[in-house]
């Protein structure tokens, strides 16, 4: 077996088995067009399709003001399951970014 | 071998060359992630160890660990 | 008897020597060509990256050694040290 002895639980020889360490905990996940998820890891596959569970959705929007000046807005979503198509992903953290 | 493959210098030497040492990854969107290299697969996935995020050149968040995936990836940089 | 040189054997050429390497997008690389695979990932060193404009007035990052993702790579002009000289 390939395997060593600290096992496929916790070893982390390529990258995915990062992602495959956050099942079951909170992740939060960085999308393609400003968006970002924050929900708990249920499943995934290899191209980084995944299920999140109870998940708050932030979409950042900027716009300019009368002055021509950005602004950049928030709008959150909550939603109790949904499935993101991996190739919108653009980052996975186990931990909320600090 | 035709493009004298498998030494340090062609893309899979230099990736396990650097491996466990301080990278710098640019994203084709122009956002950088800094932090130490834990893994890169043959998708140019990339696992980094206390990472740093930086948009426009200036720091701006930061995660423990953070997985990349490869698509997003314009570059990966030894630092020095 | 043929004497075309394939593509790949072009930039094997130019393994060891200066390459200015132009993206899709509004980058471009210079830099000592280490070595590339099949998908013509590169590993440059002594690089620098440009973002092309009308005069390359703009912001010229140094980097040691890199690996460039083959994927947006737009052409390679060999011997080129970049758009400066």
């Amino acid at each position: 077996m390939a395997d060593i002895d600290d096992g496929p639980s916790t070893s982390v020889s390529e990258p995915l088995d990062l992602v495959r360490l956050c099942l079951d905990e909170v992740v939060f996940v960085k999308l393609r067009g400003d968006r970002e998820l924050k929900g708990r890891l249920h499943a995934y596959d290899s191209h980084c399709n995944m299920v999140l569970g109870d998940v708050e959705e932030t979409i950042y929007i900027t716009e300019e003001d009368e002055e021509e000046q950005e602004i950049t807005r928030t709008v959150k979503k909550q939603s109790e399951m949904l499935f993101v198509r991996g190739d919108s992903v653009v980052l996975i953290s186990p931990q909320a970014p600090s | 071998m035709e493009n004298g493959s498998s030494t340090s210098k062609d893309p899979s030497g230099f990736l396990s060359e650097i491996i466990g040492a301080p990278v710098t990854v640019k994203l084709n969107s122009g956002i950088v992630y800094k932090g130490e290299l834990q893994s890169v697969d043959g998708y140019m996935n990339i696992a980094l160890e206390q990472c740093k995020e930086h948009v426009n050149g200036k720091p701006s968040r930061s995660f423990g660990d953070a997985f990349v995936r490869g698509n997003n990836v314009l570059y990966i940089s030894a630092d020095r | 008897m043929t004497s075309q040189v394939l593509p790949l054997e072009l930039i094997d050429k130019c393994v060891g020597s200066r390459i200015w390497v132009i993206m899709k997008g509004d980058k471009e690389f210079s830099g000592t060509l280490l070595g590339f695979d099949d998908y013509v990932n590169m590993v440059l060193e002594d690089v620098t990256e440009f973002l092309r404009c009308s005069d390359y007035s703009g912001t010229q990052t140094k980097l040691p050694k890199i690996l460039l993702n083959g994927n947006n790579i737009c052409m390679l002009i060999p011997g080129g040290a970049g758009p400066a000289q």
